[in-house]
């Protein structure tokens, strides 16, 4: 097997088991990090592209990948916090007000 | 621009003013502008008179500017003047401004002085373009212009629900009418190629006739002449106009709007030539309006109903003229009626204001001696109206027996009978209402009769000088004058003789109407309740106008109404559309209520339909991508 | 044999490092402390930073490390930290979605494997190409991509108001 195709599948687990830590953890932060998870997953399969084409686009994504996650937790921490300060715990299954 | 276009654009210049400026600028301001303008129209009518008599009465056409051009067919706003076009000018100035000054007074405590004005002038203007187009096309703007014109002003006082609903009768029958007129006028173009009228009647008199039977058009144009000239089976939108002020009902539906279809008619005379067929739907037409109108007059107590009934009686007449082919005759009626109908609705304008308001002829009573110049000014025109030599009425009608009997075009005994037996109605009923108001012991209420005054100057003034003119008006002998537009028909036997005879029995019918009225209605008028009373059937008939209302209510009104309750409402309405928009409705709650399950607020739910979706579509892309 | 270990010693490296960050990842979902979990994470950026060093792109593998590594997940750690380790949702492990969310994975990896793995791109037709240089990245990034480049600033900009925000909000409401 080649190696960029090793690499790719290690981004697909990577990615899948993000998104299933998603579905099945219930503490907030640790969702919050199987999403950093998700976006590493995304990261390692733009670079495998890149590396495979030689292209320095799939880097500048990469990079623009780096800035959104770090914008997405600088925002989410204190978001997490305030839930925390209103309900005094990080059970996400506490949090269903927004009921339909 | 030329001298008729002013003509036309002076009226329409006071309603802009009056309309936009009035309530701004005061009485003062609206009452120069509003009978100022029209008056300025009148001396520039007559001016055109007079340069068109030294022209040797050759036609003026005058072109004001290009409306349309289609293909090669250029469609112009032009207006012509010839004979025919200077009598109805003349009346609709000349009359309208009389009717403007008078309305000053009948209208001066009215909140809405300058809204009245504009509207008044505003009629004029449509009016006026009606009479001076020379196409069609620019009559038809006026016909439906003078048709807006009336709505407005029957429903003048739209606070009051039945007046609004009068206003609302009139325009709705008129449309009904409109139709058959613009049917004509397809067929014309379609046919003909123009819509130019001095062409129209120039076609249809050359060798080379259109593809189009005279009849059909004549038809087609008449159904739209009935409906603005109120005779059977439009009639009914005009004893129900009554409800706009007193004044309007004597400038619209007595002297001139009512006359528009007269003089379509007259108009169209190259046409109406070669239909026969025409001519007598339209004689029997008018004459069996006349006689219906005249029967129903006799039995109302409304000053304003006897007046408008006996307006459509006179119409009557003058299409029996237009149908057996004396056009100039029907215009003659149309001239010498617009004076006394003027005066008489006039008239009856000055006893209401004097009587507070009252229109109930049971209430009055005794008035000669109290309104004595209202008085002098009724009866002249009653006795012009009824017939009696040598008043206007007298001429005209008289003219109108003749052709009736003797026209070689129609004329025949048993539509003279009619006319006859009308014009004796026409004498008997118009001399019943001037007895009941003028005469006899006074019935009004002390407080009413305290009340009672001569009206102003500007009222009494005009009443005059519409009297001096329903006096002498038929001295001037408008079918001669009109004689190389439209040749009167020849006549059945010597005409001297028939002369003699027709006169002797227009004085003998009109002695006879006004006689049997005085007898009836003298003292307490006893003798005409005891005849009341023995035909209280047929009175009651009468009265309710032989229950036409009711009639077309149910004939026409119930089925249409329930067409559309129970049809239209019920399964167009409620069932399809609404049950289009309701069931979609209830489908996107229904659908929303299910999916809102969804929206539980646990993200583990979101988070886990991501995943489920994500699965399917790549499942999907996979299978059939 | 020696040399052929060495020769293909980065190869070896590679695989090593990737297995070790599935490892990692998958570990974290089982993993029940906020901090393990975040211990894991950090490790699978690290071995994930050490895959693109081997792979050449090391500036890449630098920001991996320094950025995720030294300012997101040290700021999570931070969190955790500052929160209440007595919450009962420290210790419970699952959501109600465990049993959906297993199968939903398997389902995904099984539509996964299905389409992407075998429509991937094959070995490259010929020697891949040069790993590119950072003067070319940064040429590129700097030249042809400057406006993605200062949207991201204005994405920054944007989250540091945000949070300031969300923090006044909160000030606002205890106070009221």
């Amino acid at each position: 097997m080649d190696k960029v195709q090793v690499l790719l599948l290690l981004a697909t687990a990577l990615f899948t088991l993000g998104l299933t830590g998603v579905v099945i953890r219930r503490n907030v932060l640790v969702m919050l990090m199987c999403m950093e998870l998700m976006l590493n997953g995304v990261n390692l399969s733009l670079v495998a592209f890149a590396h495979q084409l030689g292209e320095a686009v799939g880097a500048v994504l990469v990079f623009l990948v780096f800035v959104v996650a770090t914008a997405e937790i600088a925002v989410a921490i204190p978001i997490v916090l305030l839930l925390v300060r209103r309900k005094r715990t990080l059970d996400l299954e506490a949090f269903s007000d927004l009921k339909g | 621009m030329g001298l008729l276009t002013l003509i036309v654009l002076l009226p329409l210049l006071g309603f802009l003013a009056n309309g936009l400026l009035g309530n701004r600028l005061g009485k003062t301001f609206v009452s120069v502008v509003g009978c100022g303008l029209p008056a300025i129209a009148f001396a520039v009518t007559i001016k055109v008179v007079l340069d068109l008599k030294g022209a040797g009465w050759a036609p003026h056409s005058e072109l004001a500017f290009v409306w349309a051009m289609v293909g090669t067919d250029v469609f112009e706003v032009a207006f012509w003047f010839d004979r025919l076009t200077a009598i109805m000018a003349l009346i609709i100035t000349g009359v309208g401004t009389l009717i403007h000054v008078y309305s000053m007074g009948y209208m001066h405590e009215d909140k809405s002085y300058a809204r009245y004005f504009a509207y008044l002038n505003l009629f004029l203007f449509f009016m006026l373009l009606l009479v001076l187009g020379k196409s069609l096309l620019v009559l038809f703007v006026g016909w439906e212009g003078v048709g807006l014109a009336s709505y407005l002003l029957i429903g003048f006082w739209f606070d009051d629900i039945e007046k609004a609903k009068a206003g609302k009768k009139a325009f709705i029958v008129n449309r009904i009418g409109d139709a058959g007129f613009l049917l004509g006028m397809f067929v014309l173009y379609s046919t003909v190629g123009t819509l130019d009228m001095p062409k129209i009647n120039a076609a249809f008199g050359s060798a080379a006739l259109p593809a189009v039977s005279a009849s059909l058009v004549g038809l087609l144009l008449f159904i739209g002449a009935t409906g603005k000239s109120a005779q059977i089976p439009l009639y009914v939108w005009l004893p129900d106009a009554m409800a706009g002020p007193t004044p309007v009902s004597a400038l619209i539906h007595a002297a001139t709007m009512v006359t528009a279809g007269v003089y379509l008619i007259a108009r169209m005379s190259g046409v109406y030539a070669l239909a026969p067929e025409a001519g007598t739907v339209i004689a029997a037409v008018g004459a069996l309006t006349a006689v219906v109108a005249a029967t129903i007059a006799v039995a109302q107590y409304d000053i304003k109903k006897v007046l408008a009934y006996s307006t459509v009686s006179q119409l009557g007449f003058m299409f029996v003229a237009a149908g057996v082919g004396a056009y100039g005759v029907a215009v003659f009626h149309v001239y010498t009626h617009a004076f006394f109908k003027a005066c008489l609705f006039l008239g009856s304008g000055s006893v209401i204001h004097a009587m507070s308001g009252e229109q109930d002829i049971r209430k009055m009573g005794g008035l000669a001696k109290k309104i004595p110049v209202t008085f002098a000014t009724f009866a002249v025109a009653t006795a012009a109206i009824a017939g009696v030599p040598p008043l206007a009425g007298f001429f005209s009608k008289d003219e109108i027996l003749l052709y009736a009997f003797a026209s070689e075009k129609g004329g025949g005994t048993l539509l003279f009978a009619v006319m006859a037996f009308t014009a004796l109605l026409t004498a008997f009923y118009m001399s019943r209402l001037l007895w009941l108001t003028f005469f006899g012991k006074p019935r009004m209420g002390p407080e009413v009769e305290h009340h009672i005054h001569e009206s102003p100057p500007s009222m009494t003034i005009v009443l005059v000088i519409l009297a001096v003119l329903s006096a002498v008006g038929g001295f001037f002998s408008v079918p001669h004058f009109l004689e190389p537009l439209a040749k009167l028909p020849a006549l059945k036997g010597d005409p001297d003789q028939l002369h003699h005879f027709i006169v002797g029995a227009s004085v003998a019918i009109a002695a006879l109407g006004i006689g049997a009225a005085a007898w009836f209605f003298a003292g307490d008028a006893s003798r005409a309740a005891a005849v009341r009373g023995r035909f209280e059937g047929l009175f009651k008939v009468l009265y309710n106008k032989y229950y036409v209302d009711e009639f077309y209510e149910a004939v026409i009104g119930k089925p249409l109404h329930w067409i559309s309750d129970k049809i239209f409402l019920r399964v167009g309405d409620r069932f399809l559309i609404d049950g289009t928009l309701n069931g979609l409705a209830a489908l996107a709650s229904g659908v929303a209520g299910r999916l809102s399950r969804v929206q539980s607020g646990s993200l583990h739910l979101y988070a886990f339909l991501v995943v489920a979706g994500l699965v399917g579509s790549l499942l999907w892309v996979w299978r059939h991508g | 044999m020696i040399e052929t270990v060495l020769a293909s010693l980065d190869t070896v490296f590679l695989y090593a490092f990737a297995g070790c960050a599935f490892l990692s990842a998958a570990l974290m979902l089982f993993l029940k402390e906020p901090m393990r979990v975040a211990l894991a994470l950090i490790s699978c950026m690290v071995f994930l930073g050490g895959v693109y060093g081997l792979l050449g792109v090391h500036f890449i593998a630098a920001f991996q490390v320094l950025i995720y590594v030294g300012a997101v997940m040290v700021f999570m750690v931070y969190a955790i930290m500052l929160l209440d380790p007595r919450d009962e949702s420290m210790k419970v492990r699952y959501s109600h979605f465990l049993w959906p969310g297993a199968v939903g994975y398997v389902l995904l990896v099984e539509a996964l494997a299905a389409g992407v793995m075998n429509d991937l791109p094959g070995p490259p037709r010929g020697p891949a190409g040069e790993p590119f240089s950072l003067k070319a990245f940064s040429e590129a990034f700097l030249s042809e991509y400057w406006l993605h480049f200062e949207l991201t600033s204005v994405l920054l900009v944007a989250a540091v108001v945000a949070a300031l925000a969300v923090i006044r909000v909160n000030r606002k409401e205890s106070r009221g």
